[in-house]
């Protein structure tokens, strides 16, 4: 059944799509710590990050880093429009927090359908960032994509970190999740820190989904599930806490990579979402524990 | 009997220390009031009392048998019912259903009664109608009986609580600060209906702020600061201690209720 | 003693003409299409299927204001059951429908019983998992279910001998069965059971201060809930006469929420005339087949932003029908 000679290689590999949900689970934090809502529309800025590249670098031959960084700016800005069309009308008529989850997944349904009738349904994918054969380190194949996975979130983590303590806005961020009113009273401009925080999430989603796709594919529909594994990420880390989140993800690709060694491979999803359950049932808040 | 004993409750947030060794009784019959200033851990008792919150140490008698930490639902059924510092009415329902919801101890239909209203269970609704317009009456609340409760001036939905809870027939009611935000003529009103609650065998056990309408109804006062119990006795007692005084010591209302207890003059001195 | 009309019948009420209007609309609709017949009955019966489930959901999210994203997942039991009974076992379909509710009912008891300890985004995440854990496995248990294959030769619903093949009779069943769902909503409503759920809903402090338990109120309103979403289930299955994990996945979520809020989430009619304008409107847009969950999110979200209790509160004053 199970076979077990495979563990290191398909630990590597779990550790690199566990970046790639650390990345998304970041995100959500990110929203969340700035304004309590769960913002189910994550994965669509997951899929559009692929999706606008390659359209960009395949139909109009842009050169692959330039299209990127169009496509994390474009998704960026995305962000913003579903905070400023979505979800501030709903801030402001105090709508409950389930209407606002809601709305957020009926968003992000609106741009999966818009990006089918754009795109249609066919898979794509992206060619890998640099075309050589994989390193053998002790007999573990590693991929050069999963170096450019691996290094590319150690360092946005790290540029996140930096931002959140050295940079003024990042500071007044970090004011605006831990006290919201006392935030606005120092003169923070706490809607301007709501959409900033909406585009930083989908930044950050969108690099997540240009990181992956060369290594499987991207389509209309990949949102959902790269959002729940984000979501499972977050838990798993302790809501509230971007870098717990990142450990979670970290976590979730390696549990999810040892289950689809015992179980195959059909089940993997069934693991997350188990592990999710799991740790809502006997631990809330994670296993860092709940920020504040 | 008393109707509820409590010794040596104490209740510890952290270092902080919200409840400290507190005992009294509430007597069986009649009104007592719970006083003190600001802070003092008042409501932090009720929720002690009433189950939302667990003792750090200490017991809570109701009626002789312990109900020490146990659920507050399991409380109430036991007839020991609250109401709360900010009014927690069912606001989509009517003010006629809100009190119906406080006959739901009284009552045992479940769900097959629902879906198939045997006779028993009509004449259970036709009790429980009857019983929820005697007590809108009894508030004065009889023509808002089919209006929603949050369309109520503020006053009015106070009495809607307290109607809702009396519906549940409680031996011992709890009223957190039922007077908070009344006008004198419906402080006048409530001192009133207190009153009759009691009269017609329902202990109260109520705290307030405000020294007229605690002077007006209460049979005995006990006087809590810092969490500790300072003082217990008859209003006439608890007016003169010096230590109760030396504790309202203070600038604006404190002062004047004290005065108001040193005086014994229940005229003057309205918050 | 004086006995006055309201203390004898306490649920008559002077009838508001707004109030029935949405009653007269959907019995318009449904009377049109018993009388057409054809692909309108076949439309409308849909619609009454979506409303048995909206009913169910309504009678958690609305009257005991909790949060589940996860309902199609009893759905997907109820519907499944009945398939591989009926279709690879021979089961006749009434004993299989009611073994579909009662393994629902088991199933939203295990998993209500931890899951509804929780709160906020916590509920509605944990409730959106089971919704997907349960596709996961229609997906992945090919043995039974055939996976995305899906499972087809399910024969029309019946009771004992009689099996009902016809649009029109179809259509009759469905409508005795949503008749029956409303009319139980409505019972519910007016009953101690009903004023403890909304209780629950409007202050769970309050409500627990009055002596209700709250955890098993919330419970119950669960339970029924997924027995409701189970026979939904089961009916669609025999109604369609095919079944794969899709029809139960979260498209059927979405569109599902989009009718509780489109009737009037809390009242008792909502369900059916939110299923019925959801399910029709698509049919006068036949030809944008693609654009039709574009419209249902769109439209949700709009709904969500500018008639958060549903449209049905637009015309009734509180809600309460």
């Amino acid at each position: 059944m199970a076979d077990w000679s495979y563990i290191p290689q398909v630990l590597v590999s779990g550790l690199g799509i566990g970046c790639v949900y650390g990345l998304i689970g970041i995100g959500f934090c990110v929203i969340y710590n700035a304004s309590g809502i769960v913002n189910f529309a994550q994965g669509a800025f997951v899929m559009l990050g692929g999706m606008i590249t390659h359209t960009l670098f395949a139909r109009n031959g842009v050169p692959l880093p330039l299209a990127a960084l169009i496509a994390i700016a474009t998704v960026a800005l995305l962000g913003v429009a579903i905070e400023r069309v979505v979800v501030r009308p709903l801030w402001n008529r105090k709508a409950t927090m389930f209407v606002m989850i809601l709305a957020t997944l009926a968003a992000q349904i609106v741009v999966e359908r818009l990006t089918l009738i754009a795109v249609g349904d066919q898979p794509k994918t992206l060619p890998v960032f640099t075309d050589r054969p994989p390193l053998m380190i002790g007999g573990v194949a590693i991929g050069f994509q999963l170096i450019w996975i691996i290094g590319g979130s150690l360092t946005i983590v790290g540029l996140l970190a930096a931002f959140f303590s050295l940079t003024k806005t990042g500071k007044a961020m970090r004011a605006c999740s831990i006290n919201r009113e006392a935030a606005a009273l120092q003169g923070i401009p706490v809607s301007r820190m709501l959409a900033l925080a909406f585009a930083l999430s989908a930044a950050l989603g969108a690099i997540a989904g240009i990181l992956i796709t060369p290594t499987q594919y991207t389509a209309f529909n990949v949102g959902v599930p790269f959002a729940i594994s984000g979501f499972i990420a977050a838990i798993v880390g302790g809501f509230g806490r971007p870098f717990g989140a990142f450990l979670g993800g970290l976590l979730l690709g390696l549990l999810q990579a040892l289950a689809i060694v015992g179980f195959g491979a059909g089940l993997k999803n069934v693991a997350a979402l188990s592990v999710l359950l799991l740790f809502l049932f006997i631990r809330p808040s994670g296993i860092l524990g709940a920020a504040k | 009997m008393s109707r509820l004993r409590l010794e040596g409750v104490t209740r510890r947030f952290g270092g902080l220390v919200a409840v400290d060794n507190v005992s009294f009784e509430v007597p069986a019959e009649g009104v007592t009031a719970i006083i003190g200033p600001n802070g003092a851990g008042k409501t932090t008792l009720f929720n002690l009392i009433s189950g939302s919150l667990p003792p750090s140490a200490g017991r809570i008698l109701f009626e002789g048998a312990d109900i020490t930490g146990r659920p507050p639902a399991a409380i109430a059924a036991a007839g020991l019912v609250r109401t709360f510092q900010l009014v927690k009415l069912f606001d989509d329902l009517s003010v006629l259903d809100n009190v119906k919801v406080g006959c739901h101890l009284r009552g045992s239909a479940g769900l097959f009664g629902a879906l198939l209203r045997p006779a028993s269970v009509r004449s259970e609704e036709a009790a429980v109608d009857t019983r929820a317009r005697e007590l809108l009456a009894f508030a004065g609340l009889s023509a808002f009986a089919d209006e929603p409760a949050s369309g109520l001036p503020y006053g009015r939905q106070r009495m809607l609580e307290l109607a809702r809870a009396m519906a549940a027939g409680p031996r011992l009611i709890l009223l957190d600060e039922p007077a908070a935000g009344l006008n004198t003529e419906e402080s006048a009103e409530l001192a009133r209906i207190i009153r009759r609650i009691a009269e017609e065998g329902t202990s109260v056990l109520l705290i307030e702020h405000d020294m007229t309408l605690v002077m007006n109804t209460a049979d005995r006062v006990v006087v809590v600061d810092f969490g500790r119990k300072i003082a217990e006795g008859t209003p006439a007692e608890v007016r003169a201690n010096p230590a109760v005084i030396a504790a309202y010591l203070g600038t604006g209302k404190p002062a004047r209720d004290a005065a108001v207890m040193a005086s014994g003059n229940q005229e003057t001195a309205r918050g | 003693m004086t006995i006055s009309p309201a203390i004898t019948s306490p649920e008559r009420r002077p009838l508001r003409l707004p109030g029935l209007l949405p009653w007269l609309f959907a019995v318009l609709v449904v009377g049109y299409a018993m009388v057409v017949g054809g692909y309108a009955a076949t439309v409308v019966s849909f619609a009454l299927i979506y409303a048995v489930f909206v009913t169910g959901l309504n009678l958690f999210m609305g009257f005991a204001a909790q949060v589940s994203f996860g309902q199609n997942a009893f759905a997907a039991i109820g519907g499944y059951l009945s398939a591989v009974l009926t279709a690879t076992y021979g089961w006749s379909p009434l004993p299989a429908m009611v073994l579909g509710i009662v393994a629902a009912v088991l199933a939203a008891a295990i998993v209500g019983y931890p899951a509804l300890r929780l709160k906020g985004h916590y509920l509605a995440m944990g409730t959106l998992a089971i919704g997907l854990i349960t596709y996961e496995i229609t997906v992945e248990w090919q043995s039974v279910t055939q996976g995305y294959m899906g499972i087809s030769g399910i024969p029309p619903f019946g009771i004992g001998p009689y099996e009902i093949t016809s649009d029109r009779g179809q259509l009759i069943l469905l409508s005795l069965v949503v008749a029956a769902s409303l009319f139980a909503a409505a019972r519910i409503r007016r009953s101690r059971f009903g004023r403890a759920l909304s209780a629950v809903a409007g202050s769970e402090e309050a409500a627990v201060a009055l002596g209700i338990d709250v955890a098993r109120y919330k419970l119950a309103a669960f339970l029924l809930s997924a027995g409701f979403a189970a026979m939904a289930g089961s009916l669609f299955v025999h109604v369609v006469g095919f079944v794969s994990p899709e029809v139960f996945g979260l498209h059927m979520v979405i569109v599902t929420f989009t009718m509780l809020y489109v009737g009037g989430i809390g009242t008792v009619v909502g369900p059916l005339v939110g299923a019925l304008i959801v399910s029709l409107l698509p049919e006068t847009f036949r030809a944008f087949k693609d654009y039709q969950d574009l419209a249902y999110g769109a439209a949700l979200i709009l709904l969500l932003i500018y008639a958060p209790r549903g449209l049905a509160s637009l015309f009734s004053p509180r809600g309460r029908s």
